[in-house]
């Protein structure tokens, strides 16, 4: 079929599963969200260091590393510059409705104003790490690592978060008609 | 070889699976959210399908560092509710809109300083909201295997098997 990605499903879902299991075996699951907290608590405590120290939230993660990055945060590092270059090196190959800043999707839905895309776009992720943390996880900590290790707070995560973004993806285009997905 | 190389070099790894397999996709991510292109819901059940098998193999011979998270009913059920909204709204998930802007994509870069707004929001709610939504009905870091009173194991080439299997030949593409 064309337009798909680069590396099939299969692929890419066997490869991810075999990551979960090295991270496991080598120190701990995949997690992703909480750095955005350690990376708040870090920036924080260098601007304001007696606010980001009286936060009971940010002192928990900041304090555990003395306010520097860990393992966790170097992974989440790892993942930019491994986006970064496999871009680089096979971005050609990306199937153009995936390259660039705005998804022809959300163009024919919602029209080409850059800033309305970006605007949904800061607003989900307000949404995506204020949502993660109440919840403790994110789709790589509670969907991947959480149910993959048959934990019952992370089912609960996956069966919530698929039912809510459904609905809220069908309410986004419901007058969506046409071929295109 | 230390703690922070190792999590760099998985990251890397991490990173370039989700790039490559289409995960940082805002056309992939809604098309399985609008149950029309099941490819990213397909890779996903495949890594659980893979990983579940993985870390119970590994449990068997006492080499997995678990990291099971505690069941707080509310708080989950709440927090998943607003990621559920925050994840259609944007078409990422926080590892993605990194990955997504690693590749240059301005809207994944928005939904990074996004989260990072959401996290800091979220670090001065948490006490307001810490007694009703996480210390109440939280029945802590429990597993579908001490629930049921199973081996792991079992349960995880069950959980194996039926993820592979709808992902190989249930989950189908629907365009109309």
């Amino acid at each position: 079929m064309i337009d798909e990605p680069i590396i099939s499903w299969k692929v890419a879902g066997i490869a991810l599963g075999l990551l979960l299991t090295l991270a496991t075996f080598l120190v701990s699951p995949l997690g992703v969200s909480t750095q955005f907290v350690v990376t708040d608590a870090i920036v924080l405590h260098e601007l304001l260091p007696a606010v980001a120290e009286s936060n009971t939230y940010l002192s928990q993660y900041g304090e555990k590393s003395d306010w520097g990055v860990g393992y966790g945060w170097m992974l989440v590092l790892g993942m930019l510059v491994g986006g970064f270059v496999t871009a680089k090196l096979f971005g050609h190959r990306q199937p153009k409705a995936d390259q660039g800043s705005m998804p022809p999707l959300w163009s024919e839905q919602f029209g080409p104003s850059k800033l309305k895309r970006h605007s949904a776009a800061f607003f989900g992720g307000i949404l995506l790490l204020f949502g993660a943390r109440l919840a403790g996880g994110c789709t790589s900590g509670h969907m991947i690592s959480g149910i993959s290790q048959l934990a019952m707070g992370s089912f609960l995560f996956g069966i919530t978060t698929f039912a809510v973004a459904i609905l809220t993806a069908k309410f986004l285009y419901r007058t969506q008609q046409g071929s295109t997905t | 070889m230390s703690l922070l190389i190792i999590g760099f070099l998985i990251g890397c790894v991490f990173g370039a699976i989700l790039f490559l397999g289409g995960a940082s996709s805002y056309r992939k991510i809604l098309g399985t959210l609008l149950l029309k292109d099941m490819t990213i819901i397909k890779l996903m059940m495949t890594a659980i399908g893979v990983g579940s098998l993985g870390v119970y193999l590994l449990d068997l011979g006492q080499l997995a560092n678990f990291s099971i998270k505690p069941a707080y009913v509310w708080g989950i059920a709440a927090g998943g509710a607003i990621f559920g909204v925050g994840w259609a709204v944007s078409g990422y998930c926080p590892g993605t809109c990194v990955v997504g802007a690693s590749e240059g994509k301005l809207d994944a870069v928005a939904t990074l300083m996004g989260a990072l707004v959401g996290g800091l929001l979220f670090a001065w709610a948490f006490p307001s909201l810490e007694g009703l939504l996480i210390q109440n009905a939280n029945f802590g870091a429990i597993t579908l295997g001490e629930v049921l009173g199973i081996d792991g194991i079992y349960l995880a080439i069950g959980m194996s098997a039926a993820m592979l299997y709808t992902a190989f030949f249930v989950l189908k593409d629907r365009y109309n």
